[in-house]
Parts: C-alpha cells; sequence; structure tokens
C-alpha cells in the first residue's frame, strides 16, 4: 500500500511533528476537497524545510 | 405597481424581480420580491430582505475515510430541507441567493481504530477559514470526539460560499461519522 502525502512528508522530514500540521497554527497545511484530486499541499511557510518536489515525494515508498 | 387594502384579503403589496426593482426609489419603500420570496424595504442605499430567505439542513449519510493530519471537506450528501435550493450535494456547498447575515451551524462526530489525539472543525467562507472548534488532546483511551462550530456570517448572496473541513490526527483510519452525528445547517436572520 503507497503512502499519502502526509505520510511521505514525515518520511522526508522525520524531525516534523503534528503541531506542524496543525490548522492556524503550524506552517504545513496539507488539505483534500473531496473531489476526486486527493490530499494536496495548500500551503507550506515552514521556516527551515524547504517544501518537497514532487520528485523527492513520487521516490517516496 | 399597486397596494391593495380591500379590507378582507390582507394588504397586496407591489410585487417584482431583483432585476425589475423600483428605480428611484424612497426610503422605507417595500414590496414583494419574487426572487428571493420575500418582502423587502429600501433603507435608502440598499433593498434589504426583512423576510423569508434561504434555510437549509443536510447530513453525511455514511463515513467517510480521511488522511491523518489532512483538513478534508466533509461530504455532506443528503439534505433534509432546502428552502432555496442553495445547497450543492455534489460540491458540499451552501450558495446563498440572498444577500445577508446567516446563522451557520456545523456538528461533527470523528472517530479512528486508535486512539485521536487532536480533532478540529472548521467553518470555511469562500475557501478561507473562518471559525473553528476548539482542538483537543484526548485520553489514550478515547477514540471518538466531537465537535460544535457555529457562526453569524456576512454572504453576499452571489460568490459567497460555505463548507465545512475536518482535521483529525490520529495514527490509523481516521473517519469522520455518518448520519446524524455530522450535521451542517444555516439560515437566513437578516438583510445587510
Amino acid at each position: 500500500m503507497s503512502k499519502n502525502l502526509y505520510e511521505k512528508i514525515i518520511t522526508i522530514y522525520s524531525d516534523l511533528t503534528d503541531a506542524d500540521f496543525m490548522p492556524h497554527r503550524g506552517t504545513i497545511h496539507l488539505q483534500n476537497d473531496s473531489d476526486g484530486r486527493g490530499d494536496y499541499i495548500k500551503s507550506w511557510t515552514h521556516p527551515t524545510h524547504a517544501q518537497p518536489t514532487q520528485e523527492q515525494l513520487d521516490a517516496v515508498q | 405597481m399597486t397596494m391593495i387594502l380591500d379590507g378582507s384579503n390582507g394588504i397586496t403589496m407591489p410585487t417584482w424581480t431583483t432585476a425589475n426593482r423600483p428605480t428611484n426609489p424612497i426610503i422605507g419603500a417595500q414590496g414583494y420580491n419574487t426572487t428571493y420570496g420575500g418582502v423587502e424595504v429600501y433603507n435608502g442605499s440598499t433593498w434589504t430582505l426583512v423576510t423569508g430567505g434561504p434555510a437549509f439542513s443536510a447530513y453525511l449519510s455514511s463515513t467517510q475515510s480521511i488522511t491523518t493530519a489532512t483538513t478534508t471537506k466533509i461530504a455532506f450528501d443528503t439534505k433534509i430541507f432546502d428552502t432555496n435550493n442553495c445547497f450543492n450535494t455534489s460540491t458540499s456547498r451552501f450558495t446563498p441567493n440572498v444577500p445577508g447575515y446567516y446563522q451557520i451551524n456545523l456538528n461533527v462526530q470523528g472517530s479512528s481504530s486508535s486512539y485521536s489525539s487532536m480533532q478540529i472543525y472548521q467553518i470555511y467562507k469562500s475557501n478561507n477559514p473562518y471559525v473553528k472548534s476548539d482542538w483537543r488532546y484526548q485520553s489514550a483511551t478515547i477514540d471518538t470526539g466531537s465537535g460544535d462550530v457555529s457562526s453569524l456570517i456576512y454572504m453576499n448572496g452571489t460568490t459567497d460560499y460555505i463548507e465545512a473541513y475536518a482535521y483529525i490526527v490520529a495514527s490509523s483510519s481516521p473517519t469522520v461519522s455518518g448520519s446524524s452525528t455530522t450535521q451542517i445547517s444555516g439560515s437566513f436572520v437578516r438583510g445587510q
């Protein structure tokens, strides 16, 4: 079973915690609009980690 | 346009559509707007609906799986009522056709097969977070929680819309519960 977007990001940046993903307080916001397009990164303003590229995400098994 | 007072059939007010309102109204002018289905009054700068207006209620009919730590739109797919046909079950979106202030209510129950450390439920206005429930860290022995959110929200009657989103952190299988435990409702309160 392939990893979801959240799991892929945690795999790339293992030091991230749930607090980093919290609405309003966190700096990484993942969203799913229930329109069939799946999970996506709505915003990424983490102070030290750059937003992973699609290639990086695709490389995570 | 005439007003009829015949002493037996009530007061019959002038009627018009939104597109065919009086062109030079004076303050206090009023009539029945057939587009909105209610009586409106001119306040000197705009028309304000004082009766009627949209009201709706909808619920999630079956359990919706979501990804942990991912803000996910709740797919309300069944209407209980929808007076002005403003709630779309395909998009789970309420787009009222009358400008004014609306009371919006959201009740959600979330679960997971493991314990859930955080649940946040939000009302979105036009794709942006507007108001949310309190987040919480639950006991490790509890896997189900609920949130209630309500707010009075101004809607412009054309492009503004309301949606609801859920955010659950759980180590496995977070879900939003279906049937009566997850509902959204709203009603026109007053004009602009």
